[in-house]
């Protein structure tokens, strides 16, 4: 009894000293100078005199910001209207069948990357038989929705030599876009198309300047419709016939020995290469019939009188007898002869 | 040469074996004394199959053009006890008729392969003619080369190159004989010119004793 009592003043007691929290550690008057004097207060980076969270709190609340309501025809979602081609170029664009490979009314590309852009496309077309048209527009810009691509490639490009036709974007080589003639279509797979199209943006994007960016994507294109020649005579693409590793290993530098230092030698060597060339046929041509001649040879032996053995007419030469029973039993064990009831069972 | 029972060697021109009594009629007894007809592949076992049969064929028509005195036969059969198989040789070559040979090639010019699948044994059986190029130790080679093949059931290989083999020996055996015939005619001499050689011999003995002075004459002198 006394033990319970003396337990539940202890609990008590306990309970009491919990609730009361110590209090918080403060400076001494000049302590903290002191140590400031010294150049550095340990654990000075925790120490604030900010006041705690509570006054803060107490503070009074900013003023919103003014900013510009959304327009109803943004909480609509409606986009911004994209920037369409000048209607001027359309019949430049659409109109008819390029008169070269390179079209480009709007002049995006310099006169000077024109010049050799349309200069690559032409020495294409004089070394491929499916030429490249490309077509070439602003990064942002819009096919008109009343054109309508594949159609258009059916009526300017059936005819004639095969062609690929390529809408190119400047600056935006993702956005590219890959048609070609009827008479490949049948030929040459989706799925090679996009493959082709897909390295050739791959290839545009090792560059930033936008000049760069479609001279890559021309010369990947171009490598890419060799590939689909081949396929048209029945090779397999390009995927399966290419080697994986595609950097080339550089050749090891053999020093060039001068020709000069060995011209005695070499002349020595030319009084004998006539004779040389008199002899080795002649000698190939004995070897060949020593050759042959062993072959065909017949070869006999000396006949002589011997008497019959153990009555035998013919024959009482009795040779060796082998045993192939059993792989244990190789011939070399059985190279001695003897009578079976003297070989051991 | 050896005899086929006893494998003991024995006497130049003896009409049975001096140490078992072994004679061709004892052979006669165990497998028949009538003659018998056969071709020189004959594979009684059913060993060989047609792809087969047609290369061992080639392999035996080629020693035969090689060698245009001698033939080679191929026989295959069950006999029983491997000790058959010498006898059973023996006595084959002397008894059987071959169809497919040429009426001009004797059996003394022959040399009999024997097979026996069934006691897996092999061996090997030559003519007279041959007597004196061909011993043991050769057509254990030739055996020995086919033994591998034959181990694994392998017959048609293992005969084409025991075969091959005999074909080179057989070569060798000829310019051998070509360049030294008194070297082979030596092993298959008759007796009866030892004989001769003794008398000879002899008589030389004599004579020496006639040209030669005595004792007695030279102390006279």
């Amino acid at each position: 009894m006394m033990f319970r009592r003396a337990v539940l003043l202890f609990c008590a007691g306990a309970g009491i000293a919990a609730a009361v929290e110590p209090a918080l550690p403060g400076w001494d008057d000049g302590e903290r100078d002191a140590l400031e004097s010294q150049g550095w207060v340990a654990g000075g980076i925790l120490l604030t005199d900010e006041p705690p969270p509570e006054a803060t709190a107490t503070a009074e609340p900013a003023a919103p910001i003014e900013m510009a309501q959304p327009t109803a025809a943004e909480t609509a979602g409606e986009e911004t209207p994209p920037d369409e081609i000048p209607e001027k170029f359309w019949p430049a664009y659409f109109g008819e069948r390029p008169k070269n490979f390179l079209v480009d009314p709007q002049g995006l590309l310099s006169p000077a990357d024109h010049r050799d852009r349309l200069g690559f496309l032409n020495y294409h077309a004089g070394d491929s038989m499916i030429d490249l048209y490309v077509y070439v527009f602003k990064g942002e810009q819009e096919i008109p929705g009343e054109v309508r691509e594949e159609e258009l490639v059916e009526r300017f490009f059936s005819q004639g030599r095969p062609a690929a036709v390529v809408y190119y974007y400047m600056s935006a080589p993702q956005r590219s876009v890959l048609y070609l003639s009827p008479s490949l279509t049948d030929t040459v797979s989706a799925a090679e198309q996009r493959r082709a199209l897909e390295s050739s943006v791959m290839q545009a994007f090792k560059d930033v300047d936008p000049a760069r960016q479609i001279e890559g994507f021309l010369v990947q294109m171009s490598i890419r419709i060799y590939w689909m020649e081949r396929m048209l005579g029945g090779a397999s693409s390009p995927e399966a016939a290419m080697p994986v590793m595609v950097r080339r290993p550089k050749a090891p530098d053999i020093p060039a020995v001068p020709l000069e230092k060995y011209r005695p030698f070499l002349d020595d060597l030319r009084r004998f290469v006539m004779p040389a060339a008199l002899i080795a046929p002649l000698a190939l041509a004995a070897l060949a019939a020593g050759f042959w001649q062993r072959r065909r040879a017949r070869h006999l032996f000396p006949e002589f009188d011997v008497e019959p053995r153990l009555g035998g007419a013919h024959a009482a030469g009795v040779g060796a007898v082998i045993s192939f029973a059993s792989a244990t039993l190789p011939p070399a064990s059985q190279r001695d002869q003897v009578p079976d009831y003297l070989r051991r069972a | 040469m050896k005899c086929p029972r006893c494998v003991q060697r024995i006497h130049r021109a003896a009409p049975g074996c001096p140490h078992c009594g072994f004679s061709i009629a004892d052979a006669d007894g165990r497998f028949g004394g009538e003659e018998l007809s056969l071709r020189l592949l004959t594979d009684s076992a059913g060993i060989l199959r047609r792809g087969e049969r047609e290369r061992v064929e080639a392999a035996m028509e080629r020693v035969s053009r090689r060698f245009p005195q001698l033939f080679v036969a191929v026989y295959t059969g069950a006999l029983g006890e491997i000790s058959n198989i010498r006898q059973f040789g023996f006595w084959l070559l002397n008894r059987s008729a071959f169809e497919d040979l040429p009426a001009d090639k004797p059996n003394e010019a022959g040399i009999l392969l024997t097979i026996d699948p069934e006691s897996k044994a092999a061996g090997i059986v030559f003519g007279y003619l041959l007597d004196a190029f061909l011993d043991e130790a050769d057509t254990f080679e030739c055996l020995s080369r086919a033994h591998a093949y034959w181990l694994e059931e392998r017959y048609a290989d293992g005969l084409v190159r025991a075969l091959g083999h005999l074909e080179g020996v057989l070569r060798k055996r000829s310019r051998q004989a070509r360049r030294d015939p008194e070297h082979f005619q030596r092993k298959v001499v008759p007796p009866a010119m030892l004989g001769d050689l003794v008398r000879r011999i002899r008589a030389g003995h004599c004579n020496v004793s006639t040209q030669q002075p005595t004792v007695k004459e030279e102390v006279g002198k």
